[in-house]
């Protein structure tokens, strides 16, 4: 089996893997790396959001060879201490219920802040409208984004 | 144990076992079993809660977690007694057996009305123990020590010992046989905002779910299930899913009736999910689908309008003559509505993991109701219930799915068959075609009315495929209860009649979030608005005028269930709502308000929706606003409540627009969140939530924010001058932004 070399979380990981296999599930059934979640397989709920290279995507639809190379950042690697603007924004307005779907929330937000940090009413929308939450906590991350967006335009 | 269950049953069940009555067995046990210990690490008064030597406190939650909140309002109501700060609290799944019974039945939105006095004696049994230790070390009276903040201080010399301190004396300590519990005006932590337990856990990816267990030696199933219920396998040819990497084998196992209609299945088991995913797309598999032959939605929906006009097959009076009454002429109406099924699709789709090894079995994931799982086990299995352990977990939401075993069964055919452990993984695709559906459901109403358009005679017949039907196919009474339509019918109308009827078809349903009162209400609500509005009278002052001045009166469902409603709480919800919606002020051009109320009378809870929209074309709309309000009585947690009357409305709002199942030739048409609908980000209306202030014992919310939401909203739609009769309203051609 071919190997890869993965960079997550600034951390290197040599993985042994099919070419196609989704980093979804190298890093949940191969590293253990359970903080990034599975809803769907088919980039249809965004539970599975990571950054690649700072660009939010879904990582049940990108496969471990086009990772060659890219620098990862799951949940696991915001910040441990919450010093991360989106994950004090979450504090801040206690978003979650369930808290399955949040990993995709929180990093779809920070990728979203990363290329943009005054995204319109519009943006947000087009980006947020990817990722589901069931338990229905929108109106919570609409307000959270707000406050991340102030804290990152103020940090 | 019992295989087939009411779920009533179960509730009421869950609340008494969670009651008084388990102190009194459980405690003096578990307090001299920890004052013999002799390493003196820790304090557990109760199998409720430990006290450790470094003043962390345990609080060990048997209700399961699945993001209703019970995690946090539980611990608060233990701190409250304790006297601790609510940071040194742990949060703990209560080990499964270590309450006994009914213990971690969790559904019915009863959790913390079953607990809420249990949780403050636990609390307050430590506090009295560690009281009385402190004391005897200072050599003197109780009297002079409290307790605050995780201390036991003396009042008269300004010593202080932590909690930490003292778990070695309490453990000694005689478990005392009453305590007293503290006056709601000296509440600390009860009613005050609370951010979620585990909130720094899920922003930085450390939660665990069902999803998440990782058992040494475990290996990944897939598995093909026969597409249409009752089916068979003809033959399948798996050598091309053999070739994958990863694969381990395939095998395959029949299928099961009620209650719990466990599909045949061919799995695929492999070293990692996606091999498992994977491979089962190469197998190649003939079923047996003549089963399904002709069961469509379609034909169902005329059967039970067909049905609704003849004469229910069970008839419930309610108080009057109602029901031999038949209506028709001037002053009355009757109409018909409809709702389709409906699935869970809870975000964390089903999983599950289970080990079969030396006649025992281990099981691993989230159960709402793990006693009736375990006795279906152990029926498969043929073995002691004794012998299964059952490791419960966080579920990313609920909804009822994990009411459910078919998974767990599903699961434990396959471990029989393996010397590993096995996590069953479902993808989307299997978790929306083989749910366990909210019935499709018909209603037909009618009412008469006096000269001065009171009503005199109200009918309700319910139409439902019963889950009582598919549970127990054998049952004799199908209508469980009628949820908000039967005794416990809120309106002073001096005739009332329900009568129910199911109509079979042959797919498996159950419990979903809200379930009978959702079915209910939301027929009642519209029929009560369109009376008003055919009267021409204003529906929210003619829902009041058959509320207010109206005496709590008792819903008597059987003769050991009963349950009060208060006619005055519901007209609180109700004018709450109108007015933060402004519903006394005129509207402006093409806005239009509706507004809905009911009692979810088993929670103990009485909640409104009132919703403004804005017209913009003859079937299109936008939602402006929605409000929320509610009475649940004394509120523990009045965030994490807030947080569940939106969550409830979105759920609501995700059916009332746009999810619906659709059934040809008994197969399942959608299959992921392409098709079947639920609601995201850019359709989120604004939202208010308002709790209406009380200090009326307490009772639940989980699923009291959903029923009134559609009612409410097509009121509106009303207001505008198109009534909807059936949902989801995309059906009939609605559109929404
Ligand atoms: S799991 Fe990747 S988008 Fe749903
Ligand atoms: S918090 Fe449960 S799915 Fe979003």
């Amino acid at each position: 089996m071919p190997k890869h070399q993965l960079n997550i979380n600034e951390q290197v990981f040599t993985v042994e893997a099919e070419d196609d296999m989704p980093l979804l599930w190298v890093l949940r059934d191969v590293l253990n790396m359970t903080g990034t979640k599975y809803g769907c397989g088919v980039a249809s709920c965004g539970a599975c959001t990571v950054l690649l290279n700072e660009t939010a995507v879904r990582s049940c639809a990108t496969t471990i060879k086009s990772c060659a190379g890219a620098k990862i950042t799951t949940i696991e690697g915001l910040s441990d201490a919450l010093l991360h603007p989106v994950q004090q924004a979450w504090e801040e307005v206690n978003v979650p219920q369930c808290g399955y779907c949040q990993a995709g929330q929180v990093m779809s937000v920070a990728g979203m802040l990363k290329r943009n940090k005054q995204p319109s009413k519009e943006t947000i929308e087009a980006v947020m409208s990817q990722v589901i939450c069931r338990c229905g906590t929108y109106d919570r991350i609409r307000r959270a984004i707000d406050i991340a967006v102030a804290k990152v335009n103020n940090p | 144990m019992k295989h087939s269950v009411n779920r009533r049953h179960f509730l009421k069940l869950s609340s008494f076992t969670g009651g008084g009555l388990m102190l009194g067995l459980v405690l003096p046990e578990w307090a001299k079993a920890t004052g013999s210990a002799a390493d003196c690490e820790s304090f557990k008064p109760s199998a409720y809660l430990c006290i450790n030597k470094d003043n962390t406190v345990i609080v060990y939650v048997a209700k399961q977690e699945i993001g209703q909140g019970v995690n946090t309002s539980l611990p608060m109501l233990v701190a409250e007694e304790l006297e601790c700060d609510l940071k040194s609290i742990k949060v703990e799944i209560a080990p499964y057996g270590s309450l006994g019974q009914g213990a971690h039945d969790t559904g019915g939105s009863q959790s913390v009305m079953g607990l809420f006095d249990p949780m403050r004696k636990a609390g307050a049994t430590a506090r009295t123990m560690l009281i009385a230790a402190a004391a005897k070390r200072w050599n003197t009276g109780v009297e002079v020590c409290t307790a605050e903040k995780g201390k036991v201080v003396n009042n008269k010399t300004g010593a202080s010992l932590s909690f930490g301190e003292l778990v070695c004396d309490a453990a000694k300590e005689e478990v005392p046989k009453e305590v007293l519990l503290k006056n709601v005006k000296d509440f600390k932590v009860i009613g005050k905002g609370q951010k979620k337990n585990n909130l720094k856990d899920i922003l930085t990816g450390k939660v665990q779910y069902g999803i998440d267990v990782k058992v040494p030696g475990m290996v990944y199933a897939a598995v093909a299930r026969c597409p249409v219920m009752g089916g068979k396998l003809v033959s399948v040819d798996d050598s091309e899913a053999l070739k994958i990497p990863g694969v381990v084998k395939v095998l395959r196992y029949e299928g099961t009736g009620a209650p719990m209609h466990v599909r045949a299945g061919v799995a695929v088991v492999a070293t990692n999910s996606w091999a498992a995913l994977r491979a089962r797309k190469a197998l190649k598999i003939v079923w047996d689908e003549s089963k399904g032959k002709g069961v469509n939605t379609a034909q169902l929906e005329k059967d039970m309008a067909a049905r609704a006009k003849q004469k229910p097959a069970e008839a419930i009076p309610v108080k009057g003559n109602a029901a031999d009454t038949i209506i028709a002429g001037p002053n009355s109406m009757v109409a018909e509505y409809s709702a389709p099924f409906v699935a869970h699709a809870t975000l964390e789709p089903v999983n599950f993991t289970a080990q079969v090894k030396d006649g025992k079995c281990e099981l691993w994931g989230g159960l709402q109701l793990p006693d009736w799982t375990v006795g279906l086990v152990a029926q498969e299995l043929q073995i002691k219930s004794s012998d299964i352990k059952v490791n419960l977990t966080l579920s990313g939401g609920g909804f009822g799915r994990r009411l459910h075993s078919d998974f767990a069964l599903e699961a434990v055919k396959l471990a029989k068959q393996l010397d590993h452990p096995v996590k069953v993984i479902w993808d989307r695709t299997d978790d929306i075609r083989f749910d366990v559906f909210r019935p499709a459901n018909h209603h037909r109403l009618a009412a008469k009315w006096d000269a001065q358009g009171r009503i005199t005679h109200w009918q309700h017949h319910v139409l439902t495929t019963s889950i009582t039907r598919v549970q127990r196919p054998d049952a004799k009474q199908l209508s469980e209860n009628l949820g908000g339509a039967s005794q416990d019918f809120w309106y002073d109308i001096p005739n009332v009649y329900a009568g129910y009827s199911n109509v079979d078809f042959s797919i498996n349903r159950g419990w979903v979030r809200g379930v009978e009162f959702v079915v209910n209400v939301f027929p009642l609500e519209s029929f009560v608005d369109e009376v008003a509005r055919k009267l021409k009278k204003d529906p929210l002052q003619y829902r009041l005028s058959m509320l207010e001045g109206r005496k709590p009166f008792e819903a008597k469902f059987n003769d050991n269930w009963k349950e009060t409603i208060d006619p005055e709480r519901m007209a609180g919800v109700l004018k709450l709502a109108a007015d933060k919606i402004g519903w006394h002020k005129p509207a402006a051009k093409n806005i239009y308000r509706g507004i809905a109320c009911h009692c979810y009378t088993t929670a103990k809870a009485y909640a409104a929706h009132a919703v403004e929209i804005e017209i913009k074309g003859p079937k299109q709309f936008i939602i402006k606003k929605i409000v929320a309000t509610i009475d649940c009585g004394l509120v523990i947690d009045p965030d994490g409540l807030k947080n569940q009357m939106e969550g409830g409305t979105v759920f609501a709002l995700s059916q009332a627009l746009k999810s619906e199942i659709h059934i040809q030739d008994g197969k399942v048409v959608e299959d992921g969140f392409f098709n079947y609908g639920v609601l995201r980000y850019n359709e989120m209306p604004a939202i208010e939530v308002h709790v209406v202030p009380s200090e009326a014992s307490p009772g639940g919310a989980g699923e009291v924010g959903l029923p009134t939401l559609a009612p409410a909203l097509c009121n509106a739609l009303a207001a505008a001058g198109n009534r909807p009769r059936r949902l989801p309203l995309q059906k009939d051609g609605y559109s929404w932004s």
